[in-house]
């Protein structure tokens, strides 16, 4: 049950908030949902096993049963950290936001909360058709935090990015749909079960477009990478960016874009493994292009939140180079990163939203001298930074350095050339530095009317935790590596033959699916299922 | 040939007989009272007890599969479930007739006999086996349609429509009928289940029967306009009055597409290739052609119209599949239950528009909608429902209409078909999406109608739950369609 509350308790809340009679209470009341939400996503740590690499917390019951179609959650380490990542972004981003929306709060807030139902269900469905249902509701609320609360090319900026998005996943539903009928050939009946899909064994023949593994991985790739956004697909995202509210870039970046990374990790890899094998080469370039492509086009960039948003496409390349290293160093690492780059440019899209709303202005031109004016906002402001930069004893060096390492062993040349990520960043986000903070004072600095005023008690409170993450996964990445590490380790010595088992919660049995017959053996197994789980509490 | 009336005939056809009686309490009513009319409300109630009372009845008599009328009438699952759409359809349409500045007040009892005998002649077209009393339920259907539309208080565009429709669609049904000329020449019977067995020698041999087969097809892509023969529906959807365009859309579609489905499942297109490489252009065509003509329109209902067009190609995706499988259960009703679909959306949409006409003359464009969110909150969220729904976006009941659609058609190889429905829902997300836009996202001061419209609110609303709600528990609802069939 507790992984349908963590998805759906947000569902309730949006609920509620819409019906919410006063006004001023509203932004109170959303940041206690979502701060309750957080602290039952913990208590999935509590219960979670970090030595099995199985899946945990299973609940699965039949819901479309013509197809084969379950309502199927489940968790393992590969989608821990990123459900936690989600509820932790969430409290703060609402905080962030509390003078940022001023129209039509109640609305926003909705949207809020529905979003985060479908970007949690998007990391703990684990049957096909359900993920995708999440997967294109999340589209939804996005396109309404852009449309109504953004910039001023908002429509355009908010319709490219659903169009886009949509395009990629339609054409991974009629994959899915294909996989589902391959499951009714291979098993006797139709399941849309990952697990199931993954007893599938689809040939695959090598230099071959117009084969059925290969046609598959493509369909499921191309979902995956215009969501990431990989290098030629990427266009959407400065748009979407520049465009959104603060709290949409947050969101968007900091979790909907690993929407796209994890999707590569738990369904394209695992499901296609020879081609996914066959065509890395393909993904690490593009990866690589990203990388070189985002950082240097970042740089040119006048606006700071565009910057922020193409060193999004430089990082996105790098954690999508790792996972197709297909070594435990480079998944690990790109695992590590993606929570990494939700933390530092969510912090930083913060950072940029609280001086955009001090001067209605993101031109970096305008800037300059601004560690004089706001000494709390630059010393915060460079801690990010380096996070970005991937300086050691942040988390962003324990990520890059993973992949980097990773990439040396699978594929050094790519890595020659992606190293110079890490050069490029530190020039962008350095040079950007020094034109805002340093020098002389710019245009927006020294204006006597509109004096500059440095962070509240609530900025930095919005701020603290993320710098506090900053420093906890840079200096000890055990303590978040560990829980992922069986998974991991799962995943690549068994990515040909990739299966997932259930350890914990409530799996249907092949029987069940046919017969109606669900209650007497349901009952009977739970207790013995149970036991494992309530063996380890024990035991920590 | 010697025709018997048993009462059982009489039990069977109850439905039609309850509507065609309840069609003219209000205009004897009228006589009675001195042709002045009796209140609307009364005529509403009427009209909906009337439909209400068809509809039970025909859950009670069909499903079972008998015959009545020597064998030219069957009550089965299609005739149940396509005739419970249909008149699913016409209680809304008739709920917007009654609040409609075009349709509302003078003459209501007249118009209502009209609609009433129209479903009337689509509940004949449903159960329907043999050709002529298809075409019988569809000129029923069909005659009273034009008169309706004719019958509106706004003068000149409805005239036109009207007019324009009456030609087309008489035209349509000439070759319809000159179709089953050729089919009863070389078979020797209109009789539908003696044409499946006749198919599998003449497919071949006769072209004389090919030529009927496609004659009939062709005049059914002209009713539910699949492109080229679509170029009538943008303009007479737009001059007919809202709630008759609903109908249109909804109800006179769906059971077009149901008596489509009766002959097309005779699997005449296995037999011949061309026909089926024919059918299967023009549903890529239509689908194609109905979105970007959509994305092009200013006027709200125009572009409802297009995305109708669209709509009948992605049901032609299903009507083909339904046409080459072996048991066409699975994808008939994948057909049956996208038709439920489309029409809830459709007529939730059109419902807005009608909301929005404050005469008669009222022309709705997509702009007219800036402003609309701040104003009517709840209106517009259901809007927004029926363009997300429509655009085939999950857990509506528009994705799963078009995903069981589009799984039997790649369950029997039309891979191809399914992915330019998919590539093509991407396209309609674009024009799906701009009413959300300029609902939302623009400032703008709506016109509304002066009354207040409680029965076209109720019918919107009613409908955006459903989609809602019909979306999540899509399962069951799939396998009850399904079962019926079988």
């Amino acid at each position: 049950m507790l992984l349908s509350a963590v998805v759906f308790l947000p569902i309730l809340f949006a609920l509620i908030i819409a019906c919410w009679p006063t006004e001023r209470t509203l932004r109170p009341l959303a940041l206690g949902f979502a701060i309750i939400e957080f602290v039952i996503s913990l208590t999935i740590l509590q219960r979670f096993d970090m030595s099995s690499s199985a899946l945990q917390l299973v609940e699965q019951y039949p819901w479309i049963d013509r197809f084969g179609i379950t309502y199927f959650f489940g968790i393992d380490g590969i989608s821990l950290w990123l459900v936690i990542l989600t509820t932790f972004l969430m409290p703060i981003t609402l905080l962030g936001s509390w003078t940022a929306i001023e129209k039509r709060v109640k609305g926003f807030l909705v949207c809020m909360f529905v979003l985060q139902t479908a970007m949690l269900g998007t990391f703990l469905a684990l049957d096909a058709i359900f993920f995708y249902l999440f997967w294109e509701l999340s589209l939804v609320p996005m396109y309404f935090m852009i449309g109504i609360w953004g910039g001023t090319r908002r429509i355009y900026a908010t319709v490219k990015f659903f169009i886009y998005t949509m395009f990629g996943s339609v054409l991974m539903l009629v994959a899915i749909i294909y996989m589902m009928f391959l499951t009714q050939e291979a098993l006797g009946t139709m399941s849309a079960s990952l697990l199931d899909f993954y007893q599938l064994d689809i040939p695959f023949i090598g230099g071959e477009f117009f084969s059925l593994q290969t046609l598959l991985f493509f369909a499921f790739a191309l979902a995956f990478a215009i969501k990431v956004p990989v290098f030629p697909f990427h266009t959407w995202l400065p748009d979407a960016h520049v465009e959104a509210p603060t709290p949409g870039s947050v969101i968007l970046a900091g979790v909907m874009l690993k929407m796209g990374t994890y999707g590569f990790l738990r369904w394209t890899i695992p499901l296609f493994p020879e081609a996914a094998e066959y065509w890395a080469w393909l993904f690490m370039l593009v990866g690589t292009i990203g990388i070189v492509y985002g950082a240097l086009v970042a740089m040119v960039q006048p606006d700071i939140k565009k910057l922020v948003a193409y060193s999004s496409v430089s990082h996105m390349g790098y954690i999508l180079v790792g996972l197709f290293t297909f070594n435990e160093f480079g998944v690990g690492g790109g695992l590590y990163q993606m929570l990494n780059h939700g933390i530092s440019t969510g912090a930083l899209f913060l950072l940029v939203g609280m001086i955009y709303e001090r001067t209605h202005s993101r031109e970096i031109s305008k800037y300059g001298g601004l560690a004089g004016v706001l000494p709390v906002f630059t010393i915060i402001f460079f801690i990010v930074t380096m996070s970005s930069i991937a300086v050691p004893l942040t988390n962003g060096f324990i990520g890059e350095f993973l992949i980097l390492l990773g990439t040396f062993k699978a594929a050094p040349g790519f890595a020659y050339i992606a190293v110079t990520g890490v050069i490029l960043g530190a020039v962008y986000m350095l040079w950007m530095m020094k034109r805002v903070f340093f020098g002389e004072k710019g245009e927006l600095v020294k204006d006597e009317h509109h004096p500059l005023h440095d962070l509240n008690v609530r900025e930095i409170a919005v701020m603290a935790p993320l710098v506090l993450m900053i420093f906890w996964m840079g200096i000890f990445p055990n303590h978040f590596l560990n829980w992922s590490k069986s998974s991991i380790d799962h995943l690549v010595q068994n990515k040909s033959n990739y299966n997932l088992t259930v350890q914990s919660g409530h799996l249907l049995q092949p029987a069940q699916k046919a017969a109606p017959a669900v209650e007497t053996t349901t009952v009977e197994e739970a207790p013995a299922e149970v036991q494992p789980t309530t063996e380890t509490e024990g035991g920590r | 040939m010697n025709i018997q009336i048993g009462i059982g005939d009489i039990l069977l056809v109850s439905p039609m007989i309850a509507l065609f009686l309840a069609s003219l309490i209000p205009l004897t009513t009228k006589v009675l009272r001195g042709n002045v009319e009796q209140p609307p409300m009364a005529t509403l109630i009427q009209g909906l007890g009337g439909v209400l009372a068809a509809a039970v009845l025909l859950m009670v008599v069909s499903g079972s599969g008998s015959t009545a009328f020597a064998n030219a009438l069957v009550f089965d699952g299609v005739t149940k479930w396509m005739g419970l759409i249909a008149l699913m359809a016409t209680a809304g349409a008739l709920l917007l007739m009654y609040d409609n500045p075009a349709t509302s007040g003078d003459q209501f009892s007249e118009l209502m006999f009209l609609t009433l005998s129209s479903v009337t002649g689509m509940l004949i077209l449903v159960s329907a086996v043999d050709l002529l009393v298809v075409f019988i339920g569809l000129e029923t259907m069909s005659l009273a349609l034009y008169l309706m539309i004719a019958m509106s208080h706004e003068q000149k565009l409805a005239k036109e429509s009207a007019l324009k429709y009456f030609i087309l669609g008489s035209f349509a049904s000439a070759i319809f009928l000159y179709g089953i000329a050729f089919i009863f020449g070389t078979v020797g019977s209109t009789y539908i289940p003696m044409i499946i067995e006749s198919t599998a020698d003449l497919i071949n041999s006769s072209r004389v029967f090919i030529f009927g087969i496609t004659l009939l097809i062709l005049g059914f892509c002209f009713k539910v306009s699949i492109a080229p023969f679509h170029a009538w529906t943008p303009d007479v959807y737009q001059g007919a009055p809202t709630p008759h365009t609903a109908y249109m859309a909804t109800a006179v579609k769906a059971v077009s597409f149901a008596a489509f489905l009766r002959i097309i499942s005779t699997q005449s297109l296995l037999g011949s290739e061309n026909l089926f490489d024919f059918l299967q252009w023009l549903a890529v065509a239509t689908m194609i052609i109905g979105n970007v003509a959509a994305i092009l329109q200013s006027n709200f209902k125009r572009m409802l119209a297009y995305s109708s067009i669209a709509h009948s190609g992605y049901i032609l995706v299903g009507v083909i599949t339904t046409g080459i499988s072996e048991s066409m259960t699975f994808a008939a009703s994948g057909v049956i239950f996208y038709l439920a679909a489309y029409s809830l959306m459709t007529l939730g949409a059109f419902a807005i528009v009608s909301l929005m006409e404050k005469t008669e003359n009222t022309s709705v464009g997509v702009e007219d909608l800036a402003g609309y969110a701040k104003k009517r909150p709840m209106m517009a969220l259901c809007l927004t429902i029926f363009m997300l729904a429509m655009a085939g976006v999950p857990p509506t009941i528009g994705f799963f209409g078009k995903f069981y659609m589009f799984t039997a058609a790649i369950g029997e190889g039309l891979l191809w078909l399914a992915i330019w429905g998919m590539i093509n829902s991407v396209i309609s997300a674009y024009y799906y999406l701009r009413p959300i836009v300029i609902m939302y996202m623009k400032d703008g001061e709506p016109q509304e109608a002066d009354q207040p419209m409680h029965a076209t609110r109720a019918a919107i609303i009613i409908s955006a739950v459903l989609v809602v709600v019909l979306g999540l528990v899509s399962g069951p609802v799939f396998q009850i369609v399904e079962k019926a069939l079988l």
